[in-house]
């Protein structure tokens, strides 16, 4: 964006040259960093009057003609504080330090199709994150992980510590019950794929048998293939009232990537290298079993393998033994920038293999990106970005299953005293249950590659420019390609497909997904009269996407065969998806002086998955933001920068593929083909969900950018919903989807800025994120349902009208002993998220920072601890200090004395409030410490050398949460709108420590 | 100025027709779903191959969810065990264990009933849409009767099925032709009088079908294939039904018009067959009788322990001892119970599983003898002695009464029929569930299922 605006600036500098007859002076000048006294590069200089501007080059320096005697120009950069200068024809050689500026008000934000807009004139609370907040203290796997604690507004939440990903992002509260609440993540234009393909274990966990049909395969959500350490900035529209230009996609919020971008110039390179190793975050530990314990639990063979243990004094810690491994973790990555006066060029190329904390499993990604910007002329320019990606993820074997096969199902069955360590190569049956967890860790595999390129093209044209008036065409194409392979290898030695009739599973699962997107825009910025901007836009987009996913799962594998016509029997499934969507847009923006700047707008779209494909449905818009500051009545020094702001907007949510068929599936018998009614039944007129938000938000800054605050209040009304309603299924329909119903969420985000220390050798600055967010489903045209969990007795999200739309109810025996009813035990939703950011310079060298992340409420059902106590293995089972209320006690028939283990399996059918656990946590995401090599020191190495940073880091150092699983970030149904917190014996999370080396040339 | 502002108005406009016009880039084709059977492209005027689709898919649809309404009676009836230890709801909700309770949302009440009214409703589509057909060169009206007679048929096999676990709690009718719309619940007497009903019309249909039908049937309904033979099948439910509805008399006479005879095999009759071919599914009650601590399947200790010495029908036939590698017993253990057997009612994963077979019409000829209002004891015992010799016993010596007789039967019943669907039903028809044993303090045989919460009655 910043380029575009320089060439504004260069064609009307040259512009104006042309017209120059009269009396004129020159002015050169130089522009520093006022605390390092570094020059800026590509800070602006802009004469308002006559419209003319200059840009400093490598040096700082700039050279600028104006007219007339004398002038006041103003000398801006984003991420520092701007300012005006007098200059005359005397005074005509000036140089300008500028101050830092923590709020950058100045900083453009990408908030529209097409536009840009000074945050100090925003009218919503648009978050940003820089490259330098994103990984500058210590990095994550993926992108979505360095968005923890920097958003406020955004519930973020990992579904499993599995390598790779799988991590859902919430902005501000529920969004949809049924839709998807993930954002809509756009990349230098291109409209990227997120979603999570199952990779097809579930043919033998046969984990969705019991009656849940969501995909519990643990799998990757496709935003995790992208290279953090590329991206420039992120910003994050949080709801419709600053996303309604993006219309029906909208909905989740839309979060806006930008990739880094070369600079004109001399080559610069910069190489750094990561080296860290990954740990368990937190173990539970095991039961100490006794002989009558064991035997209780165990019986017979169970006393048996104790005693045996005993003579031989070998009890195992199978945590160690499964998820103890010190797994190793490696980054480089290398990128240059450079170019000329009309086309430059940013290349990176990024190596990272991270092993998990359970051998075998690990992640690794390659990826290489490659932008172009070229200048044709000075009214035609084009920018390409492209980036191929190869990743790859072993993820094991974790989660639900009905068949006793993965690594946590398998583990809750393994008390400390038996033995499953190979001897020779040679696996022991598990006693106790189908799979030895050591032996399917080590045979098998659960392999995901995913090949992805993804390419953009963005020309723009200026049509006309006269006084006043500017005219410019843009256009954005944009095509994201991926082929994912999901290969599971079951070996026929397996301990449970020794057993089948078929010994040995194949899973081949291929996906080739094409995302493709266009728009044309546009844009008129008419100017006038100095004060008054006026920008109208307006634009065509489009967007298809087609999904093609074939599966195939072969059963009685020959030998160590891999290939899926290798085996006895075999059965395929296809699915394919496709989406077309077009649309239109106008927006009108007006700003006076930066003082009162107002914005209408109107999104129309029509998609293949609304009943009816050509109708438009419309999106508006309005705001208002006025910086009061910029009166001339504001007379207060401290307070720099005061905006009252307030934005409406609606976006919508289309409906799942599929949602409008009613189809009979293939139900073939003994040779002959046949079809059956599948059980949703569709609905022909189905529409896209509608968001309103209506948000209003004051900022404030004060003493030259020392301190900001942001506060922003919002309500969410969405209507329309898409839900999925229970049928009768005496009908023979179970499901159906339907428009109906109402949810509400109001919230409110605040992030202060403090810069409470700025001395040369002695930096803070210190962020406070803050965010609450409360829904309530306000019409549900149908009775209650549940959205997520298994069944009532184990606590279920259950969306009721008048109640929290993440509330969990569950079983609970009545105060007054009539009996068990069903009544809500927790909500999903955390009362407040706050995070902590601080960063300290100090000696100009070193900087240290870290970031805290508080997590207030929000409950998870912890079903890892049942299925523990149910096979005895439970750490705590002969603890007492669980405790129930009294009439809990009675109904359970325990007390306060009964082992916990045996209370919570007493309690199971009377209640389900053992299971609903605290979710809050206190988390050290990040913290790190680095050292720059001082420049005067490195002249003397080399004389090519920029800098040379050495750091240290740590993710998620520790974590306090009163939770009794393996982390309250979990997920077993993967990312959910709603039913999110389920943990049914998951990858257990892991801590990373790294140190790193960063070398620019 | 002010000109210049007006041609700049005017040049979006210009360049946006400029670009669209020709190009209908804003249409959008509205098209089919891609990976399945639209409902709208059979329901009306379908072509034979379609009736063929839809009648193979309601046969195929019998089997759906079978695992779990077998696990439902097997366990309740104290038949077998399933230990799944990442499903305690099986060992607790099932046999009642401690306070828990039949949940009318879990899977065990839902999936079964969903699957047997997306049976029906498939079997509805099948008449409707054949309805429409008016052209005789597509379906002849024999042939349409012969669908019709075949449709009915099994849609009153799965409302049977409903019954057999909702009980005292009725069941739902279906509408046939408004698809959406939820029907009118039934007592438990209009929930039989409806299959009873239906059976009787389906008879009708068939008599009125022509020699063959229009649409094949799988190798499960080898001998029943055609109008006539498949009256017999029809006759056959119908005799079920009218001794679980004490009409023993009218059992005899529909015996009469079905398949039943002394001399033939005890297995001769109706299956549901599996495979391993590509959407079939495979017998969903077959499992390893060995199979490890996770997911085990084992007979009740019972079975075995109150089995007559020398029937063939129970150890190393349909229990097997369960050892370990090195050949010694090897019990599955769960939530407080334990089977030294395996169970082993079906031998591979694509062994046939009964609909209905002559052993049991023999059985129901025996029952409806000895309760008859003028009850023939010594056919009972004839029709006994031909189940209890097929299984290595003696003939019965014991005295020829009503209540003697009765055990007897049931007995048999419960042996030869072991974990086909019966126990608990029958000792629920006799009130016998008290007799039936409970393994830990505080379990509950349940003698209804509640209907699914979903169904919002």
């Amino acid at each position: 964006m910043k380029k575009r605006y320089r060439l504004i600036f260069l064609c009307s500098f040259f512009l104006f040259l042309t017209q120059t007859g009269w009396a004129q002076f020159t002015v050169t000048g130089t522009v520093t960093d006022a605390s390092t006294d570094e020059p800026l590069i590509s800070a602006n200089i802009f004469h308002q009057p006559t419209g003319r501007g200059a840009s400093t080059d490598a040096n700082g320096e700039f050279s600028i003609n104006l007219p007339g005697e004398s002038a006041t120009l103003r000398i801006s950069f984003i991420g520092y504080v701007s300012q005006n200068v007098e200059v005359s024809a005397s005074t005509n050689e000036i140089s300008v330090a500028l101050q830092p500026d923590v709020a950058n008000l100045d900083e453009l934000v990408v908030t529209g199709l097409a536009s840009s807009v000074k945050r100090e004139n925003l009218a919503n609370a648009v978050s940003s994150v820089s490259a330098e907040d994103l990984n500058g203290t210590s990095p994550a796997q993926t992108l979505s992980s360095e968005l923890y604690g920097k958003v406020p507004g955004a519930n973020i939440s990992s579904n499993s510590g599995a390598p790779g990903g799988g991590i859902s992002v919430k902005l501000r509260g529920v969004t949809t019950i049924n839709g998807s609440s993930e954002p809509l993540y756009i990349v230098d234009g291109i409209y990227l794929n997120n979603d999570a393909i199952a990779n097809g274990s579930n043919a033998v966990t046969a984990a969705a048998a019991g009656g849940s049909a969501s995909n519990q395969d643990n799998p990757v959500n496709r935003i995790a293939d992208l290279n953090p350490d590329e991206i420039e900035s992120i910003e994050i529209l949080k709801g419709a009232s600053a996303a309604a230009i993006y219309g029906q996609r909208a909905s989740g919020g839309v979060v806006i990537i930008t990739t880094k971008r070369g600079q004109g110039g001399k080559a610069e390179f910069s190489a750094s290298q990561s080296f860290g190793i990954t740990t368990i975050s937190n173990k539970l530990g095991q039961r100490n079993f006794t002989a009558e314990t064991a035997e209780a639990a165990f019986g017979e063979p169970g006393l048996a393998l104790y005693n045996d243990a005993v003579a031989n004094d070998r009890f195992l810690d199978y945590e160690e033994l499964l998820y103890g491994q010190e797994g190793l973790l490696s980054k480089t990555q290398l990128s240059s920038s450079f170019g000329n006066e009309t086309t430059s060029f940013y290349v990176s190329g990024s190596l990272q293999d991270d092993e998990g904390i359970i051998k075998t499993t690990g992640y690794e990604k390659q990826s290489i990106r490659a932008n172009v910007d070229h200048d044709f002329t000075d009214k035609f320019s084009v920018q390409v970005s492209s980036n191929y990606i190869h990743s790859e993820s072993n993820r094991g074997l974790t989660g639900n299953d009905n068949t006793g096969t993965t690594f946590g199902v398998s583990q809750v069955a393994t008390p400390n005293f038996i033995d499953l360590r190979p001897v020779n190569g040679v696996y022991p049956d598990h006693p106790f249950n189908t799979a030895n967890q050591l032996q399917t860790r080590d045979l098998f595999s659960n392999n995901e590659s995913t090949n992805r390129v993804l390419t953009s093209v963005k020309a723009s044209y200026e049509i006309l420019r006269n006084a006043g008036n500017l005219l410019s065409f843009q256009f954005t194409g944009g095509v994201d390609f991926y082929s994912q392979n999901n290969k599971l290898i079951f070996p026929a030695d397996l301990q449970f497909e020794r057993i089948s009739p078929q010994p040995g599973t194949l899973v081949e699962t291929n996906t080739d997904n094409l995302n493709t997107n266009t728009q044309a825009i546009l844009v008129h910025t008419y100017t006038p009269s100095s004060a008054i901007t006026l920008v109208s836009q307006g634009g065509y987009t489009s967007f298809n996407n087609d999904q093609n996913i074939v599966s195939t799962v072969g059963q009685g594998v020959l030998g160590t065969q891999t290939n899926v016509d290798q085996i006895v029997s075999i059965t395929n499934n296809q699915t394919r998806v496709f989406q077309r969507d077009r649309g239109f847009f106008l927006q009108e923006e007006f700003n006076y002086s930066d003082t009162y700047i107002l914005t209408a707008g109107v999104r129309a779209d029509k998609s293949d998955r609304n009943g009816n494909v050509n109708k438009f449905y419309y999106y508006p818009k309005a705001s208002a933001a006025w910086n009061l500051s910029n009166n001339d009545f504001w007379k207060s020094e401290a307070v720099n920068n005061f905006k009252l702001r307030v934005a409406y907007g609606q976006t919508g949510n289309l409906s799942t593929f599929g949602s409008k068929f009613t189809s009979l599936g293939p139900s073939n018998i003994n040779g002959l083909g046949g079809i059956l009614i599948t059980n949703t039944r569709g609905s022909e007129n189905i529409k896209p969900e509608r968001q309103k938000e209506l948000e209003a938000g004051i900022d404030i800054s004060a003493w030259e950018g020392l301190a900001n605050l942001s506060v922003t209040v919002y309500q969410k009304n969405i209507s329309d919903l898409l839900l999925q309603r229970e049928l009768e299924p005496s009908t023979g329909f179970s499901f159906e989807t339907f428009n109906g119903g109402g949810l509400r969420n109001r919230g409110i985000e605040a992030s202060l800025d403090l810069r409470p220390v700025q001395r040369d050798n002695f930096q803070w600055s210190s962020t406070f994120n803050f965010s609450k967010n409360v829904s309530k489903v306000t019409e549900l045209s149908v009775p209650a349902f549940d959205v997520g969990g298994f069944g009532t007795s184990l606590g279920v999200y259950r969306v009721e009208e008048g109640k929290s739309a993440t509330q969990i109810v569950g079983l609970d025996p009545a105060k007054d002993g009539s009996g068990i009813i069903v009544k809500k035990l927790g909500d999903g939703e955390p009362d407040f998220r706050l995070s902590w950011f601080n960063q300290f310079n100090m000696f100009k060298n070193v900087d240290f920072s870290f970031l805290l992340d508080w997590k207030k409420g929000g409950d998870v059902i912890n079903l890892t601890e049942l299925l523990s106590d149910l096979n005895g293995t439970t750490a705590d089972y002969d603890d007492t200090d669980l405790t129930f209320p009294d009439y809990v006690n009675e109904a359970g028939g325990i007390t306060d004395d009964t082992p916990n283990g045996i209370k919570r399996s007493n309690l199971l059918g009377v209640t389900t409030r053992q299971f609903v656990q605290d979710g809050s946590y206190l988390r050290l995401r990040e913290i790190g410490l680095y050292y720059d090599i001082p420049v005067s020191a490195l002249s003397q190495l080399s004389s090519g050398l920029r800098g040379v940073r050495l750091g240290v880091s740590a993710t998620n150092l520790f974590t306090i949460s009163p939770y009794r699983g393996y982390d309250p970030e979990v997920s077993n149904f993967g990312n959910q709108p709603i039913a999110q917190g389920i943990e049914v014996a998951p990858y257990p999370s892991s801590k990373q420590y790294y140190v790193h080396l960063t070398i620019d040339f | 100025m002010k000109k210049s502002h007006y041609r700049l108005l005017i040049a979006p406009v210009l360049l946006v027709m400029l670009i669209f016009a020709g190009c209908n880039v804003f249409n959008i084709e509205d098209k089919p779903d891609p990976n399945n059977t639209e409902l709208t492209t059979v329901i009306q005027n379908p072509s034979r191959s379609e009736v063929n689709t839809l009648a193979t898919g309601t046969e195929s649809s019998l089997r759906t969810d079978l695992r779990i309404y077998h696990i439902n009676l097997g366990m309740i009836g104290r038949e077998m065990y399933r230990f799944l230890a990442s499903e305690p709801r099986n060992t607790q909700d099932l046999l009642g264990g401690g306070s828990s309770i039949l949940d009318p949302g879990s899977f065990y009440t839902t999936r079964s009933w969903a699957a047997f009214y997306a049976s029906i409703r498939n079997a509805n589509i099948l008449i409707e849409s054949v309805n429409t057909i008016t052209d005789d060169n597509v379906l002849s009206s024999a042939e349409r009767n012969g669908v019709y007679g075949y449709a009915n048929t099994l849609k009153a096999y799965e409302y049977l099925l409903a019954l057999d676990m909702m009980n005292e709690n009725g069941i739902r009718q279906q509408s046939q032709s408004d698809f959406f719309e939820p029907g009118p619940q039934l007592s438990k007497q209009e929930g039989f009088q409806l299959i009873k009903d239906l059976l009787d019309e389906a008879a009708t249909n068939l008599s009125n079908a022509g020699d063959a039908f229009s649409f094949p049937l799988s190798s499960g309904f080898d001998g029943f294939n055609t109008p006539a033979t498949f009256l017999q099948f029809n006759r056959a439910l119908r005799a079920r039904v009218a001794v679980y509805t004490e009409d023993w008399n009218g059992a005899l006479g529909y015996l009469d018009d079905s398949f039943i005879d002394a001399a033939d095999d005890l297995t001769n009759g109706v299956y549901h067959v599996y495979s391993t071919d590509p959407n079939d599914q495979t017998n969903p009650v077959f499992a390893n009788p060995q199979a490890g601590a996770g997911d085990s399947w084992v007979v009740h200790p019972s079975f075995v322990a109150d089995a007559e010495d020398g029937d063939n029908r129970v150890v190393g036939n349909k229990a097997i001892l369960r050892v370990d590698s090195d050949g010694n017993p090897n019990p599955a253990t769960l939530d407080g119970l334990t089977s030294g057997y395996g169970l082993f009612v079906y031998k591979s994963q694509t062994e046939p599983f009964p609909i209905i077979r002559n052993a049991e019409l023999l059985l129901i000829r025996a029952e409806a003898n000895i309760n008859s209002s003028t009850p023939n004891f010594a056919a009972a015992k004839t029709d006994l002695d031909v189940i209890r010799t097929n299984a290595g016993l003696s003939p019965y010596t014991g005295p020829l009464t009503k209540a003697a007789l009765n055990d007897e039967m049931l007995r048999q019943r419960r042996y030869e029929l072991f974990f086909e669907g019966h126990r608990w039903i029958d000792m629920r028809r006799f009130d016998r569930l008290d007799e039936l044993p409970l393994d830990r303090e505080g379990d509950n045989v349940w003698v209804s299922f509640p209907l699914p919460e979903s169904e919002n009655l």
